[in-house]
């Protein structure tokens, strides 16, 4: 990755959908340039995905999804380690982020699902199931503050003059 | 008598910054390119060390220089940045933001009579404020020259009357730096001809290219520097009202005098905000830096693509379109833009001579809005043709 490179990660990082102009000009490179670059960059693996950042509370009623925190611990296998369970409990697709954390438990396993009870039977069901996890800590999350970097909810207006010095 | 007021301000124009705010304030749907300020909050970090001393019940009186502990930050961060060097006990003293800096100053070193070399377009506080110290304005037109001061042009308008010079690098309204070799030139001249070179070097941190050259860095030239900064535009702390001078003792000490009268000494909030910004941010300001880098960038060139010839500027925030080609004045330009599309600039005529003809616009404003406000622009030009 050269300088270049990483700018044009930052901005597609910050707004994935700022166009090759944008970014080009912003740069001082050339729209194409900056094509090449991102292609590069996905190819790479660098780019894994353009996500969006939602503030559920402003869907509809019922629509946004419920999201928890789950502690995991297990006993790590032999040879193996971390790894082979890790690759289990990340392929659900309730799993959104799967980390292995130092302190006090092992994994850290964000899960999504559009109700309690269905975050509820992946816990029992899918994880706790599993044969060398130890045991489970679910923290369902009540309220998002900030996200990404970006801060969720009314930002108070600009006041700045509309002139000045 | 009391109709009789102060003869010499009655001969200064308010700011014709100021009466463009006045007709801007009121339109509906005007995107402002006049501000003079970062469209970022002050960082976080450097709110909560102030709640945190307001809650420690920090609300007192400091001394009139500033507090040692701030001055001492300051000091370090000047050195550490900019390789300039300061004694915080006798070389710095904590004003309200750079314009007190300015009047102090000012107030601190002339004699009526005494001159005082402007080049222009420049902002617009120094001028009034050399005629209220009973000083004489020698402004120099820059604008041959792509707006940086010409060392033979200055040197042609020395007098044995001179008493300093005015720098603001990088520039209010045009954001030119003034490059090194020049800066050097000038300095020799200073030397030669024993006066101050006072530099305004608030922009110093929004310098996008190359890194920033201080004055008071440069070989020799400490004792013929007074060094303006503070905190508004670099760590986005404008209404914080926090700035401060450095220069030789004998100069500080009669600042202070003046400072001790007027204003007894700067907010102690501010004060306590300014030690986190210098000391742990200098991560917010690349940021912030690089944010203002990108829609230079962009802003610039796609001025240039719909047929106003803008220079890119190396520092601030600002850029100066060139509009003569549209047959109109500066003032007319802009109060077209503002009542046919509902883009608000400043007529370059208010920041003094060589500013005719142009525009200022600043560009901390989002990307969404300089792109919205390219094409107002632009359909404005095509209204012209």
């Amino acid at each position: 990755m050269n300088p270049i490179d990483t700018q044009v990660l930052a901005l597609v990082s910050a707004n994935a959908r700022m166009s090759a102009d944008d970014i080009a000009d912003q740069l001082q490179i050339s729209a194409n340039q900056v094509e090449t670059i991102l292609k590069n960059l996905e190819t790479q693996g660098v780019i894994v995905q353009y996500t969006t950042v939602v503030d559920e509370k402003k869907l509809p009623q019922r629509s946004g999804k419920i999201k928890a925190l789950i502690e995991v611990s297990v006993r790590p296998e032999k040879r193996t380690g971390f790894e082979a369970i890790a690759r289990k409990i990340a392929q659900f697709t309730n799993v959104v982020d799967h980390y292995l954390v130092s302190g006090g438990y092992d994994f850290l396993v964000i899960v999504e699902g559009d109700s309690l009870e269905e975050i509820s039977s992946f816990v029992s069901d899918k994880l706790a199931s599993i044969d060398n996890v130890r045991s489970t800590a679910t923290h369902f999350i009540m309220k998002k503050y900030k996200e990404k970097g970006i801060l969720i909810g009314q930002q108070p207006k600009e006041e700045r003059l509309a002139v000045s010095p | 008598m009391k109709s009789d007021f102060s003869h010499i301000l009655d001969t200064i124009p308010p700011s014709g910054i100021r009466k463009f705010f006045d007709l801007v304030i009121g339109a509906q749907d005007v995107i402002s390119l006049g501000v003079g300020e970062p469209d970022f909050r002050t960082p976080w970090a450097i709110r909560e060390d102030a709640i945190f001393s307001l809650e420690q019940g920090k609300t007192s009186y400091t001394s009139n220089s500033g507090l040692l502990e701030c001055r001492e930050a300051i000091v370090d961060y000047l050195a550490r940045r900019f390789q300039a060097h300061y004694d915080p006990k006798t070389e710095i003293l904590l004003t309200f933001g750079v314009s007190e800096a300015v009047d102090i100053v000012l107030r601190s070193i002339l004699n009526p009579g005494d001159e005082v070399i402007v080049p222009e377009p420049s902002y617009v506080c120094y001028t009034p404020l050399v005629q209220l110290a009973g000083g004489k304005v020698v402004p120099l037109n820059t604008s041959d020259t792509q707006f940086i001061p010409d060392p033979d042009q200055i040197a042609r308008a020395i007098t044995h009357k001179t008493k300093a010079i005015i720098l603001c690098s990088p520039s209010n309204p045009t954001g030119r730096t003034i490059p090194k070799d020049t800066l050097i030139q000038i300095g020799k001249l200073a030397r030669e001809h024993d006066f101050w070179i006072i530099t305004d070097e608030v922009y110093a941190e929004l310098t996008y290219d190359e890194s920033f050259q201080s004055v008071a860095a440069l070989p020799n030239l400490k004792p013929s520097t007074i060094l303006l900064n503070g905190f508004s535009k670099a760590f986005a702390m404008t209404g914080w009202r926090l700035g401060y001078v450095c220069g030789p003792p004998e100069l500080i000490s009669r600042a202070t005098k003046i400072h001790q009268y007027s204003a007894l000494c700067a907010p102690i909030t501010a004060q306590y905000a300014a030690i986190e910004a210098v000391k742990n941010c200098a991560k917010d300001v690349q940021d912030m830096r690089e944010s203002y880098k990108g829609r230079r960038n962009l802003f610039v060139k796609r001025l240039n693509e719909i047929g106003l010839p803008t220079l890119l500027p190396e520092g601030a925030f600002y850029c100066f379109p060139d509009i003569r080609q549209t047959g109109l004045s500066s003032e007319e330009f802009a109060l077209r833009l503002l009542k046919e599309q509902r883009v608000a600039v400043v007529p370059g005529h208010v920041f003094g001579l060589g500013g005719e003809g142009h525009i200022r616009c600043c560009y901390a404003t989002s990307l969404e809005e300089l792109k919205e406000a390219l094409s107002r622009i632009k359909k404005f030009m095509r209204s012209l043709k």
